[in-house]
């Protein structure tokens, strides 16, 4: 990692990297290839995307290499695209759960997305993957998440990671 | 967007994504935090198979590009080239809207304008 990239990782609280426009508390799809959908398309209207086309596929691609839903109800997908101006990270939530074929087998309810640009060096996303993933190691900090229903909520529950 | 050009965008998402995989820093973090990569193999015949859709000629141009700067296709932002961080001409702004592919004349890298 770059010292660049570690002090703008470093410099950031959790929760500031996370907008209102890229939530989405009640996931309407059931099944995982719509659940991706389901967030790109989220992406596109929210303006973060010009083509939803090169993220799906690259997403979907990822999702080959192996599942990215790690177990406990949480799944980050997650890739680098030239489609993708910036790192960009979405929040969603399913309240019933999807078979996002996640490690542990059993159904994922909350989707941490991140995406990164492709010119720029994978540190620019692992860090915050990394952030997120012990962040989910806490029980009640997931507990928290699964019921999460608005951005005040969601930022008060990532509030809670020092960074 | 002419289709070839969108192939060879994907195949470069494919490629970052493969060499995330098989480098061992990148490798090791990823596992460390509990992802699974054992479906390496699958995604080299995905590469292949997209690979065998783009002409001959832009393929191996793209292949020579990837194999010296790693990213052979570049976003354009503002009036620069993320690549090499030169001002493209004027010119090239008459042109960037037609759908043929676009190059920079100072690295050589194919530009993308998202």
């Amino acid at each position: 990692m770059t010292v660049k990239a570690r002090e703008d990782m470093g410099s950031n609280k959790l929760a500031s990297l996370f907008q209102e426009d890229l939530c989405i508390f009640s996931l309407r799809s059931r099944k995982k290839a719509s659940v991706l959908q389901e967030m790109v398309r989220h992406l596109k209207a929210a303006g973060k995307i010009t083509d939803e086309h090169f993220i799906l596929e690259m997403l979907k691609n990822r999702e080959s290499l192996g599942s990215t839903g790690l177990g406990l109800g949480v799944a980050f997908p997650h890739g680098r695209s030239i489609a993708i101006p910036g790192l960009t990270v979405l929040f969603a939530r399913s309240a019933s759960g999807v078979d996002f074929e996640a490690l542990d087998g059993k159904p994922t309810r909350i989707f941490f997305l991140i995406l990164a640009p492709s010119e720029k060096g994978a540190e620019t996303y692992l860090s915050l993957l990394s952030r997120l993933t012990a962040l989910v190691q806490q029980p009640k900090t997931l507990k928290k998440l699964y019921d999460v229903k608005d951005f005040e909520t969601l930022q008060e529950v990532l509030g809670g990671d020092e960074g | 967007m002419r289709e070839e050009f969108k192939l060879l965008i994907a195949l470069q998402d494919l490629d970052i994504m493969i060499r995330e995989a098989e480098e061992k820093k990148t490798s090791d973090q990823l596992k460390d935090m509990g992802f699974q990569l054992d479906g390496l193999e699958e995604l080299h015949k995905g590469r292949a198979k997209l690979a065998a859709k783009i002409p001959a000629a832009l393929r191996n141009r793209y292949e020579r590009l990837a194999a010296h700067y790693r990213v052979a296709i570049i976003p354009v932002t503002g009036d620069k080239c993320l690549g090499c961080f030169v001002k493209l001409p004027t010119s090239f702004f008459s042109s960037a809207y037609s759908s043929e592919l676009l190059t920079c004349e100072n690295c050589g890298r194919l530009l993308f304008i998202p």
